[in-house]
Formats: structure tokens, C-alpha cells, sequence
């Protein structure tokens, strides 16, 4: 499709778990690639695999077999303060229900991943106004969690996604809690994100919202069903 | 700069942040937790406050007998009590300090400077005009008691080597019989009656306190042997009283005193003492076990109760790592290492501690003085050790209630926490 570098390299990867004296396989045998700029989303019905395959992806859980390559790292052989940083550089997390800091304002919200980067203070307030800003939220800096709308909240955990510059944006059900008006609006503002340059990787079961991407990967019981792109 | 330290700097920065805004947002929480410290903070300063002032008493009154005087008796401080090793030695003869005396006399490099002989009995009592006064110290000596003996006189003056040689009727008192005898009059040149004799007082000893809280040197009447024996006669207890020429070197001066007491005794190598060398040393071997007991035993119990405040601590850290599991995982998503979040939740358990240890010393404190204001005979005494002490306390104990909880939330897991409902 392009040959812009490969961000993302998934191979014969398995993530299996036992329940109950059951194997589960909740990934059985998945060979994916993302390349940078990639905006695709993963869909399938619930028990298909895509939230094992959105934390793999995350990195917040490690494969059972196989390998995983981010941006030429092996993360399946990670132990976890080295997944913590690779989460920390490479990695902006959007989730469906925001979970943004309820006492902090949405300033100090944007700043939490550079913190854990080792960005001084100066730098910090900066990058996080510039990232407040990309999401059109200017004027809503000071303001808590809890004096924002749904659609707010959600483009403040953007813009902290954003903050640490992340190689993927990794969204899982962004519009999950919103109404259909506002779900549009995040979409868009994904779109020109991707337009920007980003990379973004969603998770969704909404058809909607997937045909805001450009690549559509379904899934089926751990195995990829179909996938529109390479 | 340092890039891993720098961002512990950073890390711990929010986390202190972090740990404020947790304090505040649930103040009864916290109150309640910290009350246990606090509680436990309180009784250890208090029991290291009475300790402190158990020693001071202690010393003071160790100072009273003084440490430079050593006092030769028929029987031994270290082994008070078993009166049937002593009732069969010969009594002690008043005649022995002169003769000590005069046996280091000759010997510049004795370690004895003056020996002073004393008579004394508890069973005297002394009355002036209607005024009553029972169970005081009487006691029998010479013009050098003075210096053997701690304390000055307040007003007037000791008998002289004259009178004492004469035995005449005069005296020095202690404080509380000059009170007790002569409320609201003067004292000097009064006669007061001791059985059947009247005997002048010549000075007031100035106030001393009780000794180990036992008897009292304001309590004593102090007089020439010859004034003493005509009024009590001589089957008395007697001992002689010997300053040495340096604290340092008792031990020395001991053995000499020995090696003069056993000529003075005429005994041949092979039989033991039929005497005592006593010095305060005695007292402290004797007592220092006590007090240690005592200590040891009140740190161990007021420990408990900070036990339980930890407790208290560990568990309500326990109940806040659940209540913010979603937290955790979204802190570990965005980049957070397991020991930022072990380092969180321990700031946090210590905040809380050495906040409650801080009101505990302050409320402390607060008792300590009121006790001093209101009780000023009772003995504590508060110092820096002890502030520095309980604050480390409250430390360790914040470290210790804190890790077991810090260390399950840093080894939570991502995923599932992000998931957590």
C-alpha cells in the first residue's frame, strides 16, 4: 500500500489463558503489520479477541508465543519496568471511559505521561498547552474533569495521548460513551490527526465509527477475519 | 542533569502532590488513621519524658551523697537487706576519722582529703514552743561536715572547730524543719528542744528535695558530736564519711581507705572485712536495673499501641490501593514504573504518620509542660533525642504499614486494573 516504515510487526503471535483447567485462545496465531500513518480500525463481536489484542498492542500484557516488533523492539521479551517505559514513549492511550485524574485539572491531566517521561516542569506546561490546544481546548485548561462534557473529556485523554508524542495513538471504544453528535466530532478529530501525520489504531464495534479509518481489520474467535489494507 | 534521577525528582514531586491531595480530600479517613499514631506517639514521648525524668531524679539525688565521698559503714549499700551478714561486726568508732586523718596526714600521695565522723538517728524529733516536728535526721559530726556534705546554708553559719570540740549545744537545720518549727519568724539564734535539751540554731541549710524520693536532707538537724551524744547518747549508728581528693580515682581511694581500716581493725591477711566502704556507685548498680526494667517494659507497652496504629495504617492503604486500582493501571498505561507507584502509596502512608506524629509531639509537649506547670516536684523531662526519636518512629512506621499495600498495588496488573469496576 505504502512503503512507509513499519511501526508495528505482529508474527505468529498467540496469547492463550487458562480458565478453570480451559485453554482459551484469545489470540491464536495473528500475523499483523502497521505501517506509520496507518489509521485502521479492529472490530469484532465481544469474545473475539480485540481487547487481548488492544492490550498486547498497548503493551500492557505480553504474548504467550510469537513476537511483536515496535519500531524495531522486541516487546514480547519486555519484563515490565521496560514495558512501562515503552508504554510511557511510544504509546498514547485513549480509553471509553476517559479515565482521566477526576482532582487534577486538565493541564496537570496532559502532563501525567511526561512526567513519567522525566520532563522538567517548564517544558511539561508547554507541551501540555500545545496539546490542549491541538484538541480545541484553549479555554478549558483549568477547569476538572468533572466541569467537562463527555465530548471535553474525551479530547483532554487526546490531547494526553498526544503530549509524549507517541509513534501509535491507541484507541480503545473512544466513542463508546458518547452520543452519536459527539462521537462524529472525536471522529474527526481523529481524522485530522491521522491527516497530520499519526499513526492510530481503534477499537470499536460500531461499522459507523470504522468507516471514519482507512483500513478495517475484523476479527473472529483470536483469528483475523478479514483486514482491507497491509 | 541526570535523566533517571531527575525524573525520580519529578516522580516524587507528583507523588508528595498526589499525597497531600489524598490526606485532604478524605479528612475524617485520615484523621482517624493518623489518631492511632498519634495515640501511640504520644505514649512512647510520654514514656521517654518519664524515663528522662526518672534519670534526673536520679542523678540529682545521686549528687546529694555525692560523688566524691565515699562513707565507711558496718554494712554495705550493694547487698541492703541481709542484716544478719552484718549484725555480728563491730560497730563503727567515731574515733576513726581522726585516726584516718591522721594517717594520710603523713602520705601526700594518699587519695583521701578529709574523713568526718557522723552519729545519726532517724528517730528524733523536734519541737519548738507547740510546734512538733517527728521523725527527723539528727546527726552528730564535726566542723569538716561541710565538707563532705552538698548543700549551703541559707542564712546564718556552721559551728566552728571549737564549738564542736566543746560539744556544745548548737545547730544547722535543714529547710523543712526551719519552715516547719519557725513559719513566720526568724530562725537564727532560737532555741529548739530535742528530747529533753534545748540546742540553738547557728544556720538553715538551703533546700535540697528528697533523695530517690525516700528521705529528706531538708529534714536533717546537724550538730557537734558532744551536743549529740548528751541528748541521744551513744548507741547509735555511726559512720565516717571521707571526701576524696579526685571523683576519678574513688576506686583508689577505696582500696586505701580499706587498707587503713583493716590496720585500724588490726586484721591479719586471711579474714574479710568486718566493714563497708560505701560510695554512690552502689546505689546506681542496684537501681540502674530497675530503671532499665521499668523502661524496657514502658517502651515495649506504649509500642503496642503504635503497633496498632500501624495496623490501622496498613489496612485503610490496603482499602485506598483498591479504591484507586483504576488509577494504578491508568498511572502504569501512561508510563508509570512499579516503583513510582510503590513510592506513591509509601509517601502517602508516611505522610500520614509523620503528620499524626507530629500532633502526637506536639500534644506531647503540651502535657509534658502542663505536668511540669502544675506538678513542678513531678520528674519529667522532655529533649531533642526524643523529638528526633518519635519522628523517625513515625517514619519507619509510615515504611512499615505502607509496603505491604505499596507493594500489591505496584505489582498490579495493567490490563486487568484498567478494567477494574
Amino acid at each position: 500500500m505504502s512503503d512507509l516504515p513499519v511501526i508495528i510487526d505482529i508474527r505468529s503471535l498467540c496469547r492463550f489463558y487458562r480458565m478453570g483447567g480451559q485453554t482459551v485462545k484469545a489470540l491464536d496465531n495473528i500475523d499483523l503489520r502497521f505501517r506509520k500513518n496507518d489509521y485502521a480500525a479492529i472490530m469484532g463481536p465481544s469474545g473475539s479477541g480485540k481487547s487481548t489484542l488492544m492490550n498486547i498492542l498497548g503493551c500492557l500484557d505480553t504474548p504467550t508465543s510469537g513476537s511483536y516488533e515496535l519500531n524495531g523492539q522486541n516487546v514480547a521479551e519486555m519484563d515490565e519496568d521496560e514495558l512501562a517505559r515503552v508504554r510511557n514513549r511510544e504509546i498514547g492511550f485513549v480509553f471509553q471511559t476517559f479515565n482521566l485524574l477526576p482532582r487534577l485539572n486538565c493541564l496537570k491531566n496532559v502532563e501525567l505521561p511526561l512526567i513519567y517521561a522525566g520532563v522538567g516542569p517548564e517544558e511539561r506546561l508547554e507541551r501540555a498547552r500545545a496539546a490542549l490546544e491541538e484538541v480545541g481546548l484553549a479555554d478549558r485548561m483549568e477547569h476538572k474533569p468533572t466541569e467537562l462534557s463527555g465530548g471535553q473529556s474525551q479530547r483532554v485523554a487526546i490531547a494526553r495521548a498526544l503530549a509524549n508524542r507517541p509513534s501509535i495513538i491507541l484507541a480503545d471504544e473512544p466513542t463508546g460513551n458518547l452520543d452519536t453528535a459527539t462521537s462524529h466530532d472525536i471522529m474527526e478529530m481523529f481524522g485530522k490527526l491521522s491527516d497530520a501525520g499519526n499513526t492510530i489504531i481503534l477499537i470499536t464495534h460500531e461499522e459507523d465509527i470504522a468507516s471514519f479509518t482507512r483500513r478495517t481489520i475484523k476479527l473472529r474467535d483470536g483469528k483475523i477475519e478479514s483486514d482491507t489494507g497491509t | 542533569m541526570n535523566g533517571p534521577i531527575r525524573q525520580l525528582r519529578y516522580e516524587t514531586a507528583e507523588s508528595l502532590n498526589m499525597a497531600v491531595y489524598q490526606i485532604r480530600a478524605n479528612k475524617t479517613r485520615s484523621f482517624l488513621t493518623a489518631l492511632g499514631v498519634i495515640i501511640g506517639i504520644v505514649a512512647i514521648t510520654m514514656m521517654g519524658t518519664a524515663i528522662n525524668g526518672i534519670d534526673l531524679g536520679f542523678e540529682k539525688s545521686l549528687a546529694m551523697i555525692g560523688y566524691d565521698v565515699v562513707y565507711v559503714q558496718k554494712a554495705s549499700w550493694s547487698t541492703m537487706g541481709q542484716w544478719w551478714k552484718y549484725r555480728n561486726r563491730p560497730d563503727i568508732e567515731t574515733g576513726y576519722a581522726s585516726q584516718i586523718n591522721r594517717a594520710v596526714a603523713g602520705n601526700p600521695r594518699s587519695e583521701v582529703l578529709v574523713a568526718v565522723p557522723q552519729m545519726s538517728t532517724f528517730q528524733a524529733s523536734a519541737r519548738y514552743r507547740d510546734r512538733l516536728l517527728q521523725q527527723v535526721f539528727s546527726l552528730g559530726t564535726n566542723q569538716d561536715y561541710p565538707l563532705t556534705a552538698s548543700g549551703d546554708l541559707s542564712e546564718g553559719r556552721f559551728f566552728t572547730p571549737q564549738e564542736s570540740a566543746a560539744g556544745d549545744m548548737v545547730c544547722v537545720i535543714g529547710d523543712d524543719i526551719s519552715t516547719g518549727l519557725f513559719p513566720h519568724e526568724p530562725v537564727l539564734g532560737k532555741a529548739i528542744r530535742l528530747k529533753n535539751s534545748n540546742i540553738r540554731v547557728l544556720g538553715v541549710f538551703r533546700k535540697q528535695g528528697k533523695f530517690l524520693g525516700l528521705f529528706s536532707f531538708d529534714n536533717q538537724i546537724v550538730m557537734p558530736l558532744g551536743a549529740f551524744e548528751k541528748i541521744y547518747g551513744k548507741t547509735t549508728f555511726v559512720s565516717i564519711r571521707i571526701k576524696v581528693r579526685d571523683e576519678k580515682r574513688i576506686k583508689e581511694a577505696e582500696e586505701e581507705i580499706t587498707g587503713l581500716m583493716r590496720r585500724l581493725r588490726r586484721l591479719t591477711p586471711g579474714q574479710p572485712d568486718d566493714f563497708a566502704v560505701n560510695e554512690q556507685q552502689a546505689f546506681k548498680s542496684q537501681l540502674d536495673p530497675i530503671k532499665n526494667g521499668i523502661a524496657m517494659a514502658g517502651i515495649f507497652i506504649t509500642g503496642m499501641s503504635l503497633f496498632v496504629g500501624a495496623i490501622g495504617i496498613m489496612n485503610i492503604t490496603f482499602v485506598s490501593v483498591k479504591e484507586r486500582t483504576r488509577e494504578i493501571g491508568l498511572r502504569k498505561a501512561l508510563g508509570a514504573r512499579r516503583r513510582t507507584i510503590l513510592l506513591q502509596f509509601l509517601i502517602e502512608s508516611v505522610m500520614i504518620c509523620l503528620v499524626g506524629g507530629l500532633v502526637g509531639l506536639v500534644t506531647a509537649v503540651s502535657i509534658t509542660f502542663s505536668i511540669q506547670f502544675l506538678l513542678p516536684d513531678f520528674p519529667v523531662r522532655f529533649s531533642p533525642m526524643l523529638v528526633l526519636a518519635s519522628l523517625a518512629v513515625s517514619v519507619a512506621t509510615g515504611v512499615l504499614s505502607g509496603l505491604a499495600p505499596a507493594v500489591t498495588a505496584s505489582k498490579l496488573d495493567p490490563a486487568a486494573s484498567l478494567r477494574y469496576e
